[in-house]
């Protein structure tokens, strides 16, 4: 059963995937994309993170992917149109060039599986499974969570907060009328 | 087999009773508006109009299925769809009684949040596939409002959660009543793990709760679409908004999800302020009326009791209130509803603190 959601999950990530870089349609793809993050998800919860998981739909779902779709509709149709044409756009590179882009991805890719080796894990793994220091799927780890985000993360934590803060205050300056300013 | 049965019926249950609940809801929403408007609602099919609703359905179950020329054909047949089955999967997490929730997760709180805000994706689905002005504009206000009704709802939610300190709706429901596995206590002082009832619940837990429900329940109903903020459905300006191009059994589904989203966010409210399947009667000396209200059947008593009445409530406001300007809405969203949740958040912090240890 887990196998089977596993692979229906990655199916689905792939090929929508695949569509929405060879859709024509702007309107589509993007929703398509929708269904790539929503099957992102669903394959975090087999890594057992579903805080991450849920994040990932709660901030691209409900946040980057409308933001994205509000952009689109309010972009003129000119624009849109020239992105639509394929041949000779001003975004697309020349075919080489992705082709060479991929190639390269699918060859790292490649080097990594082929570099892995499964009999071998590092010692502090070993030692963690002896000791039970692992975790179930039935634990609660927004807990641990919480806790290594207030101590050992907590310099990457306020950086993005800061971060965040930034970009609101962008925001309501590029909102503010033009005379006021 | 008994786990697939497992997966199987509790989402058929669901559904049921997400249908049968919008025959009734449907059949009451009539009902109060006559009562506020003075009139009688509906009176001629059945006795007092009470087959109105079934007589409606099946006259949508009948309609032929109307595409827009124009339309987007694949987004317009989804949307209905992912607007339904966003509000369907939010169902999946919460409590009815003691130990009885169809999923019982540590993120469940957390995780209802993050499907609401697929609904706002689905109704985009459908004012875009529509291809119709009114629809778009519709479902532009509907995404400007969820959007910024999610801030206080989150924040208000988070006010709860640093009480509660867990985001398992299950265990949330049961540190409110007589079944608490930790101390709980009246307004912060009186013991009441034994006593329960209503003295037990979340807003008389910490009292400042009463004021941050009520940010969450502005804030819900906005979530809803439902007036005083239904902009985008606005019909004087806006036709029908987002579901204009809507007819038959597609039109019933984005029906459907508005009225189970109505009871997804009361019952969200009922659990995490109002004691969730928790009794409000209290023990009192050897006249144990909180232990004879508690169990499996009265838990799902209570929680639908409550449920109801909380709904009854968002009819009886939404025939009572004109409608927001948009402007009006986002004002008392950002310049109101906003602070005011920050500062629920951080008398909870302090409560915490404080009171609770």
């Amino acid at each position: 059963m887990d196998l089977f959601l596993f692979y229906t999950f990655a199916f689905l990530a792939i090929t929508s995937a695949l569509l929405v870089v060879s859709l024509k349609n702007t309107a589509r793809a993007l929703f398509l994309f929708f269904i790539v993050l929503f099957a992102m998800a669903g394959l975090y919860l087999f890594a057992l993170a579903d805080f991450v998981a849920i994040t990932q739909v709660l901030v691209y779902v409900g946040g980057v992917l409308i933001l994205m779709i509000f952009a689109f509709m309010l972009s003129n149709k000119e624009l849109l149109s020239d992105l639509q044409d394929l041949s000779g756009s001003f975004i697309q590179l020349p075919n080489w060039q992705s082709l060479a882009l991929s190639l390269g991805f699918l060859g790292l890719m490649g080097y990594g599986i082929w570099q892995w080796d499964q009999a071998y894990s590092p010692s502090w793994m070993e030692q963690n499974i002896r000791t039970g220091q692992i975790i179930l799927s039935r634990d609660n780890n927004i807990n641990q969570l919480g806790m290594l985000f207030m101590s050992r993360y907590i310099l990457p934590f306020e950086i993005i907060s800061i971060f965040l803060m930034m970009t609101l205050i962008g925001a309501a300056h590029i909102a503010r009328k033009g005379d006021e300013a | 087999m008994q786990e697939i049965l497992a997966h199987i019926i509790p989402p058929i249950a669901i559904f049921l009773f997400i249908a049968s609940f919008t025959l009734f809801a449907v059949y009451a929403e009539r009902k109060i508006a006559g009562f506020v408007q003075d009139r009688l609602g509906p009176m001629e099919t059945g006795k007092h109009g009470s087959l109105q609703t079934i007589a409606d359905i099946l006259k949508l179950l009948q309609k032929e299925f109307i595409t827009p020329t124009v339309a987007d054909k694949i987004l317009f047949a989804l949307a209905p769809i992912v607007i339904f089955i966003a509000v369907y999967i939010g169902f999946s997490v919460i409590p009815w009684a003691p130990g009885f929730a169809p999923a019982n997760t540590n993120t469940g709180l957390f995780f209802i949040m993050a499907v609401i805000s697929i609904d706002a994706l689905g109704i985009l689905m459908a004012g875009w596939g529509s291809n119709n002005k009114y629809s778009l504009l519709g479902s532009i206000r509907a995404i400007a409002q969820m959007l910024s009704y999610e801030i206080p709802i989150g924040l208000s939610l988070i006010a709860v959660v640093m009480l509660s300190q867990t985001l398992n709706l299950n265990d949330i429901a049961f540190n409110q009543g007589i079944l608490a596995t930790e101390n709980i206590k009246f307004l912060g002082i009186w013991n009441v793990n034994e006593i329960g009832g209503v003295l037990a619940w979340h807003i008389f837990q910490a009292p400042h709760l009463l004021f941050v429900y009520v940010i969450f329940f502005i804030a819900t109903l906005a979530e809803c679409n439902r007036a005083p903020f239904d902009i985008p459905e606005a019909e004087s300006e806006l036709i029908g908004g987002f579901h204009t191009e809507y007819g038959g059994i597609r039109f019933a589904f984005v029906f459907l999800a508005e009225y189970a989203m109505m009871f997804l966010v009361s019952m969200l409210g009922v659990v995490l302020f109002l004691g969730a399947w928790n009794t409000p009667l209290p023990n009192i000396g050897s006249l144990q009326l909180a232990t004879w209200t508690t169990g499996l059947y009265w838990g799902i008593f209570w929680t639908i009791f409550k449920s109801t009445l909380i709904v009854g409530v968002q009819m009886w406001i939404r025939w009572t209130l004109p409608r927001f300007r948009a402007d009006q809405l986002m004002n008392l969203c950002w310049k109101i509803l906003i602070p005011a949740a920050f500062v629920g958040m951080a008398i909870s912090g302090l409560w915490r603190i404080l009171v609770m240890v």
